[in-house]
């Protein structure tokens, strides 16, 4: 019943384990590339370093122990007398003139200046160098309108010398809405600036500020100019205390303002009005009122007598003014909120146009030079009427005129023709000793400034709205002690003839 | 005293006189009608120089001695009497004329 029996074994497959396969596999990483650098960091050390201040030298006064300084000072008093009055008559070192450090003997442009957004479309108004030379600022605008002015003008400057300065880039740009005719720095402060537009507007503003940098306006109205302001300049009273600004317009008005900082405005102070009746005789055109306006071209105050200015006119006459004058007042047409009054005491030969320019001589009390459409550029003596000199360069309009302000006898007139005349008085009356292009595009050049302080640049504007500055020879700045006296000659001894 | 401050005075009225300095042998100012700093620097230089420019005379002829130095400069022109224990120096700007 029981027999042995074998059972054979029975197979089955995991369902969950898996066979393992064993495969030789060979891996190789890149070689590894090892190299030795030497690497050194520096040591550092901080060490003060401080410049002693130079000791300021005391001054220490001696006593006079042996009392014959009385004695001494009797010996030579006659004699250092007697060289200090030859000193001043002597003609030794007359056309000694030393030239040294006289690297040019040319002028020559050394810097020509646009701005992407004016230049091309509108002429160059005005210029003017700040109180410390370093920068100059040009108006914008256009000089002919048949329309009311919608253009967007601007005020741009630049910084001469400056290393970043570009010559395409205005380091400011200030955009207007209407054309700006004319502009001027403050005399003391570099930041401020003035200008007058085409609506008759008279504006301030303080560059130095970040944000709105105007910082007041006359506003439009009666009290502002009623047509382009012409020229606006800073005066100062007669102590040399404060500043005003005036501002000079065609529509015969010339107004000083006096700056209200807090309400932004410009309030008239004081205001002027030119009028027909101060016309010479020969000119006045029958029928036409005696209060009727003479538009004002340019003004230029006096450099001595404050009180005094010359004003140059449309119609061509150039009245000597005074700011106390008592003249005949404006008439009942025009409004005002201040009384307006004719400035004018004597009345200039005539040009025969607009008189562009007219300025008194920085360094001669009697001396002054206008210019204007007809092609002259006179020299006056402010005690007659007739000029003393007329020179005729025969390049078109003159449109600026401006006395050197460190050679008495040099003056530099721009163009029709695009030209930059300077000329040296005692040089050649009637020849130009540089004529200078001025204008890239030979466009009318219609400002000239001297600057007064870097005394070796000179700026013009032209009517493509390029600036240029150009450097002048020393020969052109260098006073050799004579100029004052020749420009007193040539105006008092015409005077005679 | 009052006569040598009138004759500074009488020196300083000329036209053009931009100062008048006394120094004495040391080089040391004695009277000056110009500020602290320029005075130090006119009279510590003039002194020098004009020591300079009479030894310079001396050498040349013992018998001779210097008078006067003036210095004509693109500004101004100096002027120097030397004297046997002063030595006045006159600042004068003649270009104004």
């Amino acid at each position: 019943m029981f027999a042995d029996e074998v059972l054979e074994g029975v197979n089955f497959i995991s369902t969950w384990k898996k066979e393992r396969h064993l495969d030789d596999q060979q891996t190789q990483t890149g070689e590894l590339l090892v190299e030795d650098q030497g690497v050194q960091s520096y040591k550092c050390r901080d060490e003060g370093v401080q410049t002693d201040e130079e000791p300021k030298k005391k001054l220490r006064m001696a006593e006079d122990r042996s009392g014959r300084l009385s004695e001494f000072l009797r010996d030579v008093e006659p004699y250092i007398s007697k060289q200090l009055i030859n000193n001043l008559r002597s003609r030794a070192f007359d056309g000694f003139d030393v030239g040294w450090d006289d690297e040019t003997t040319g002028v020559s442009c050394v810097h020509t200046l646009s701005s992407p957004i004016a230049t091309g479309t509108f002429q160059v108004t005005g210029l003017s160098w700040n109180s410390s030379g370093s920068v100059i600022a040009a108006s914008f605008g256009n000089l002919e309108h048949e329309d009311w002015c919608t253009h967007r003008s601007s005020l741009c400057t630049w910084s001469i010398g400056r290393a970043n300065m570009k010559e395409d880039k205005p380091e400011t740009t200030l955009e207007l809405d209407s054309c700006l005719m004319c502009v001027a720095f403050h005399p003391k402060n570099p930041a401020i600036i003035a200008g007058g537009n085409f609506n008759g507007e008279v504006l301030l503003w303080d560059l130095s500020r970040e944000d709105d940098m105007l910082i007041a306006t006359s506003g439009l109205g009666e009290d502002a100019h009623q047509e382009p302001v012409s020229k606006v300049y800073w005066i100062t009273d007669a102590k040399g205390k404060k500043i005003y600004l005036v501002s000079a317009s065609s529509d015969g008005k010339i107004i000083q303002w006096k700056i209200d900082r807090k309400a932004q405005k410009l309030l008239p102070k004081d205001g002027f009005m030119v009028m027909a009746q101060s016309l010479p005789r020969r000119m006045k055109v029958k029928g036409v009122r005696g209060d009727k306006e003479i538009g004002v071209t340019c003004l230029s105050y006096h450099s001595e007598d404050k009180d005094m200015f010359l004003v140059g006119s449309e119609a061509g006459v150039i009245f000597k003014c005074s700011m106390n004058s008592q003249g005949p007042p404006a008439g009942s047409q025009v409004s005002s909120s201040i009384p307006l009054r004719s400035p004018v005491t004597f009345t200039y030969n005539p040009h025969h146009g607009p008189v562009y320019a007219v300025q008194c001589s920085p360094f001669h009390r009697n001396a002054f030079i206008s210019a204007g459409m007809d092609q002259c550029i006179r020299l006056y003596s402010i005690l007659q009427a007739q000029p003393v000199l007329t020179i005729e360069p025969g390049e078109g309009y003159i449109h600026a005129a401006s006395w050197s302000p460190v050679k008495a006898t040099v003056l530099a007139v721009t163009t029709q023709s695009g030209c930059l005349l300077l000329y040296d008085l005692k040089q050649g009356k009637t020849v130009p000793v540089h004529k200078l292009t001025a204008s890239p595009n030979k466009l009318p050049v219609y400002a000239c400034q001297f600057n007064p302080q870097q005394t070796q640049l000179l700026a013009t504007g032209d009517g493509g709205g390029y600036i240029q500055i150009f450097k002048l020879s020393s020969n052109l700045r260098t006073s050799t002690g004579r100029e004052t006296e020749y420009i007193g000659n040539l105006v008092n001894v015409s005077a005679e003839q | 005293m009052s006569e040598v401050e009138e004759t500074l005075k009488r020196i300083q009225s000329h036209k053009g006189v931009i100062g008048v300095i006394i120094v004495n042998t040391e080089g040391i100012p004695i009277r000056t009608t110009l500020d602290n700093s320029t005075t130090v620097q006119y009279s510590g230089l003039i002194h020098q120089l004009s020591a300079k420019a009479k030894s310079v005379v001396r050498d040349i002829d013992p018998q001779n001695d210097l008078t006067f130095l003036r210095i004509r400069s693109k500004k101004n022109e100096i002027m120097i009497a030397p004297g046997c224990e002063y030595l006045l120096i006159v600042i004068q700007d003649d270009r104004g004329k």
